[in-house]
């Protein structure tokens, strides 16, 4: 999910190129779980959300902070790298096979006004709704959602009352990876899988967060309703295949034309 | 209550601060006097630890500080407001202040923080909902000075609070300062308004390129000969 880049982007300034990896493994170990312990699909963000947190904490003090201060390319690559060992240790744990879970909560829909409706797909939607809400009531009214909004807007002086920069920066990548793993949890209900899964949908993220604005939860949520409508007016006028080309374009445009993103270049006009 | 010795502080290969000494009783206003580029900032984010020191000592009551990292420094007492005010500007002004408070010590009395801070300056008890960088640079001076007082510090470090503000507008922060003061703060004040810092100073030190080269009382430095020629153009 795209909250989670943006999240990442804002307080450490880097572009998290492993998130497609995280959102693949939170849909393998979803379906895995499934299959092996017969774990409900709905409960598995119970374990992902928790282990990716660790996970990213981890990652981000052993790795990330050594490269934090160099070069943008540098982060990049690491984080690329991480992305393709991610992908390579699932081909060798589950193979290239394309994976899908099926139950009968999958199958299931609701009949509303006539229209049917796809209970897996309303789950999704209220989830990614719920979710956002979530974040934002955690950035905006907790001391450490503050802090790590300070942090993103100026570190240093996050630092001179007293936030420890480095614990937050670390905070702040384990929530980023446990919402991939969370999103990829959720999408696993929609979509079959192959450990190449999450790359078209990161780069769906990009032009979300991009659109959205580098660094703004809300503008990450304006972000993704521009993406679909545009999709949707797409897919009216061309073949559905090219679907995926629309964000490259929408990304193109917008990072010519609004470099600050929707809710930045706003908040510029508010401030004149 | 504050004890710096012999500090020495470089930014890489370029040494900024040499040997300086100084001391800051409790209840006192000391303030830091010097041109452009001495050092007197270098010397307060040493102290709030967050440049590194190269070499000397800080003692806050007993407990020395020249390691520690800089979370502690606030949690033990030092509030430091930077040049330039680094407020968040795209949070609100109460986010802000909130902010302030973030040391464990002080969250167990936000609420009283607040009331005093917003009595200091009703001003920004009026803009608490605005965004914080909308405000004018007086307004803003006003929030990263209550920010500061938020975390209740025993020792308040205020960088050129004064710094593009109308004179009237720099009268009245140097009357708060006063104010703050007697309220039971201690201040290490660092100033170019020579003059007006003097006014409401218990001592003073000297900082020129590196070094403390002077200090004394009000009335000593008053009556300086350097002083009246080098900043009070007399
Ligand atoms: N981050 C930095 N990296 C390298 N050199 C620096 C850095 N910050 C300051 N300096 C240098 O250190 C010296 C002291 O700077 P400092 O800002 O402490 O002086 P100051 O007395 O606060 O000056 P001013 O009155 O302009 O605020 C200057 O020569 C400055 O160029
Ligand atoms: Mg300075």
């Amino acid at each position: 999910m795209s909250y989670g880049l943006a999240l990442i982007y804002g307080v450490l300034k880097i572009i998290n190129l492993a998130n497609a990896g995280f959102l693949m493994l939170g849909a393998y170990v979803t379906w895995w779980l499934f299959t092996a312990y017969h774990v409900d699909p709905l409960l598995a963000p119970l374990v992902i959300i928790p282990v990716f947190f660790l996970i990213g904490v981890g990652l981000e003090r052993t790795l990330v902070r050594r490269v934090l201060g160099s070069e943008p390319i540098i982060s990049l690559l690491l984080l690329f790298g991480v992305w393709l060992v991610l992908q390579n240790l699932a081909y060798v744990i589950w193979t290239g096979d394309t994976r899908s879970i099926e139950n009968s909560f999958i199958e299931s829909t609701v009949k509303l006004g006539g229209l049917q409706l796809s209970i897996p797909r309303l789950y999704v939607f209220a989830m990614g709704v719920l979710s956002l809400i979530a974040l934002q009531l955690f950035l905006t009214r907790t001391y450490l959602g503050r802090a790590i909004r300070a942090t993103a807007q100026d570190r240093d002086a996050a630092r001179l009352v007293g936030v420890d920069v480095d614990r937050v920066m670390g905070i702040a990548f384990g929530i980023g990876i446990a919402l991939a793993g969370f999103g990829g949890s959720l999408l696993s209900l929609l979509f079959s899988f192959t450990p190449d899964f999450g790359r078209v949908l990161s780069l769906k993220s990009f032009c979300i967060v991009v659109l959205g604005g580098l660094d703004s939860i809300v503008g990450v949520a304006f972000g993704s309703v521009a993406l679909a409508i545009a999709e949707a007016f797409g897919v009216r006028y061309m073949p559905a295949s090219m679907q995926d080309l629309i964000s490259f374009v929408v990304l193109v445009v917008v990072l010519v034309a609004l470099p600050k993103g929707i809710v930045g270049t706003l908040r510029s006009l508010r401030r004149g | 209550m504050l004890e710096v010795n012999a500090l020495a502080v470089a930014y890489g290969d370029v040494q900024v601060l040499w040997d300086v000494s100084l001391r800051v009783e409790q209840g006192e206003i000391v303030t830091l006097l010097g041109a452009n580029g001495a050092g007197k900032t270098t010397l307060l984010c040493a102290i709030s630890r967050t440049v590194p020191v190269r070499g000397g000592t800080i003692v806050l009551s007993g407990e020395r500080i020249d390691r520690a990292p800089s979370a502690r420094v606030v949690e033990l007492g030092i509030a430091h407001v930077p040049e330039g005010r680094r407020l968040w500007p795209d949070m609100s002004v109460e986010d802000n202040l909130l902010l302030g408070s973030y040391p464990r010590r002080a969250r167990a009395d936000v609420r009283g923080s607040l009331e005093y801070v917003f009595g200091l300056f009703p001003r920004v008890a009026e803009r608490r909902a605005q965004i914080a960088g909308t405000l004018s640079g007086g307004e803003q001076q006003m929030v990263a000075i209550a920010r500061g007082l938020m975390s209740k510090p025993s020792l308040l470090m205020l960088d050129e609070p004064s710094l593009g503000l109308a004179p009237i507008i720099v009268t009245e922060l140097f009357e708060t300062i006063r104010r703050i003061n007697a309220a039971g703060t201690t201040v290490l004040l660092v100033e170019q308004n020579v003059l007006q810092a003097l006014e409401i100073a218990t001592r003073g030190y000297v900082v020129e390129t590196g070094r403390v080269v002077s200090s004394g009382t009000r009335a000593e430095l008053l009556a300086s000969d350097e002083i009246k020629k080098a900043y009070l153009g007399l």
